[in-house]
């Protein structure tokens, strides 16, 4: 009986992991070109970052989502249930991420970029070898925070209908007895994912901490 | 201090008294030897704290320039500017056939070249943390030079050989005290063959019997004929090592000549006061 609860809340898991892969992955996406206008000494460019990663990070999620799912058309065509919520997640993501990864340079010691301008490094360089690697290390902790609170609030996708992890389990709720023990399962196995990223990410944080700083 | 060669016993191209008939500063090319590196009428400010104000200097190829002064005097500054890690506000800079005019504008090119043509260490050894030692002398080899992998790496063993860090190469710089990571540091510049290596308070950070090493590794280069500018609040260094000692204060140079002349018998209030400060630690 409760093996059976488990795998109907489960059928909504592969959407819940994809929902919150695919935010980060846009998220990360645009936080990269975001970072580098937020440390842009054109004024312009850093202006037009600087709207973008407030507004991002400013609108409610679930208003993002409406503006997206109701607002956008193009054509006759409008954005699928899905299409809106990733994007609307990843719009969000980015904002954060941009100032996660922008703190995370910040944080590299300003030597590092002296040793590198000092030696003649290109720019490219300088940022592949040097700077990015340590700004990666930097901003893991960050990340896999907002990763892990982007795994919960895919969930909020479930109000344009898409069948992740909450939306099949308010529907097994509705349509059984069983009330509040179907969400304490669902809200078990978020713990059961977000637990072991969180170690896997403290673990792997100790070991780079180790090998370098 | 009796192990220290002096200049004369270096083999330099450069007899000494050309270096130390150099005054009056503003007729640099009162010297002789061809200078390796010519810093002319140089002017930076940061607001409107005048942090150089019109310094020039020349240091002639194959010798050691000490640079001492209080603090706040400006000494890191010229250094950088010297390799424009700081953009200085007018002036010139020549560093062996590279000539930078500030007024000009510093093309990307020229800029390239001028950072390769200078070495620099830094106070904080600045190693690249997340590589191993090997790494952090072969990489920029291959970034900068296009030296193939193998090429560098030969290059690096040679270089931690002479340093005698040969059992470093596979470790990580925090796994090294501070005297074996100034030593890897002073590696990774050699290891782009400058023309010149300016040292920024290499020794600062360091116990003295730690700096000591690193001290003598400048020592060997120094009688090898690198050019050199180095600050540094190492009096024996500056007094035995050095063949022109250059006093800054307040932005400006307001000494410069022999070494041990300077020492002995400083012209300049500000610099008695300061040698004094020194000689009392
Ligand atoms: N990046 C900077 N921004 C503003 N002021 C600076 C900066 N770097 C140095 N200064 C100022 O320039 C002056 C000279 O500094 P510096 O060249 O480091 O002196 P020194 O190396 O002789 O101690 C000091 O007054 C210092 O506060
Ligand atoms: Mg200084």
């Amino acid at each position: 009986m409760n093996v059976e609860i488990l795998f109907a809340v489960l059928t909504g898991l592969p959407l819940t992991i994809l929902i919150t892969l695919t935010a980060l992955g846009i998220g990360t996406l645009l936080a990269i070109p975001l970072l580098f206008g937020l440390r842009s000494t054109n004024r312009t460019v850093w202006f037009i970052s600087r709207c973008f990663v407030d507004i991002c990070r400013g609108i409610p999620p679930i208003v993002w989502l409406f503006v997206l799912f109701f607002g956008v058309s193009v054509g006759s065509a409008r954005l699928s249930a899905f299409a809106a919520g990733v994007i609307g997640l990843g719009l969000v993501a980015s904002g954060y991420l941009a100032e996660i990864f922008r703190g995370a340079v910040k944080a590299v010691h300003a030597g590092q970029w002296e040793a590198a301008h000092a030696l003649g490094f290109p720019a490219t360089s300088t940022w592949s070898q040097v700077i990015g690697p340590q700004v990666l290390r930097t901003a893991l902790p960050g990340f896999t925070t907002y990763a892990i609170a982007l795994l919960k609030d895919s969930s909020i996708v479930s109000i344009l209908g898409v069948a992740e992890m909450v939306f099949t389990t308010s529907q097994l709720a509705r349509s059984s007895d069983l009330g509040i023990f179907v969400y304490a399962v669902a809200a078990a196995v978020y713990i059961g994912l977000s637990v072991p990223l969180g170690v896997l990410s403290r673990s792997l944080d100790v070991k780079l901490r180790k090998a370098v700083a | 201090m009796s192990e220290v060669l002096g200049p004369q016993q270096r083999g330099m191209t450069i007899p000494s008294q050309a270096i130390t008939s150099s005054f009056p500063l503003d007729s640099p090319s009162a010297v002789l030897g061809a200078p390796k590196v010519q810093v002319s009428h140089l002017a930076k400010a940061y607001g409107d704290n005048l942090v150089l104000r019109d310094v020039s200097l020349e240091v002639p190829s194959g010798s050691v320039t000490a640079m001492i002064g209080p603090s706040g005097a400006g000494k890191s500054t010229l250094l950088r500017c010297m390799n424009l890690l700081e953009r200085p506000d007018a002036g010139t800079i020549q560093i062996g056939e590279h000539l930078i005019d500030v007024a000009k504008g510093i093309a990307p090119k020229n800029l390239a070249a001028l950072r390769r043509s200078t070495g620099m260490v830094f106070q904080t050894f600045n190693l690249f943390p997340h590589m191993t030692v090997l790494r952090n002398i072969s990489l920029p080899q291959q970034r900068v030079l296009g030296r193939s992998s193998s090429e560098a790496d030969e290059i690096s063993h040679r270089l931690l050989s002479r340093m005698g860090l040969h059992d470093k190469a596979g470790q990580y710089p925090n796994r090294c005290s501070g005297g074996q990571q100034q030593r890897i540091a002073i590696a990774r510049a050699l290891a782009l063959d400058p023309e010149v290596m300016l040292f920024d308070e290499p020794t600062s950070a360091l116990d003295p019997e730690v700096g000591a090493e690193v001290l003598d590794v400048m020592k060997e280069l120094a009688s090898e004929g690198m050019t050199m500018v180095v600050v540094t609040h190492e009096m024996s260094f500056a007094a035995n090592v050095s063949d022109q000692l250059v006093v800054m204060a307040e932005g400006r140079i307001i000494e410069r000549g022999d070494p041990k002349d300077i020492m002995r018998n400083p012209q300049h209030e500000r610099t008695r006061k300061f040698l004094h400060a020194v000689m009392e630690r």
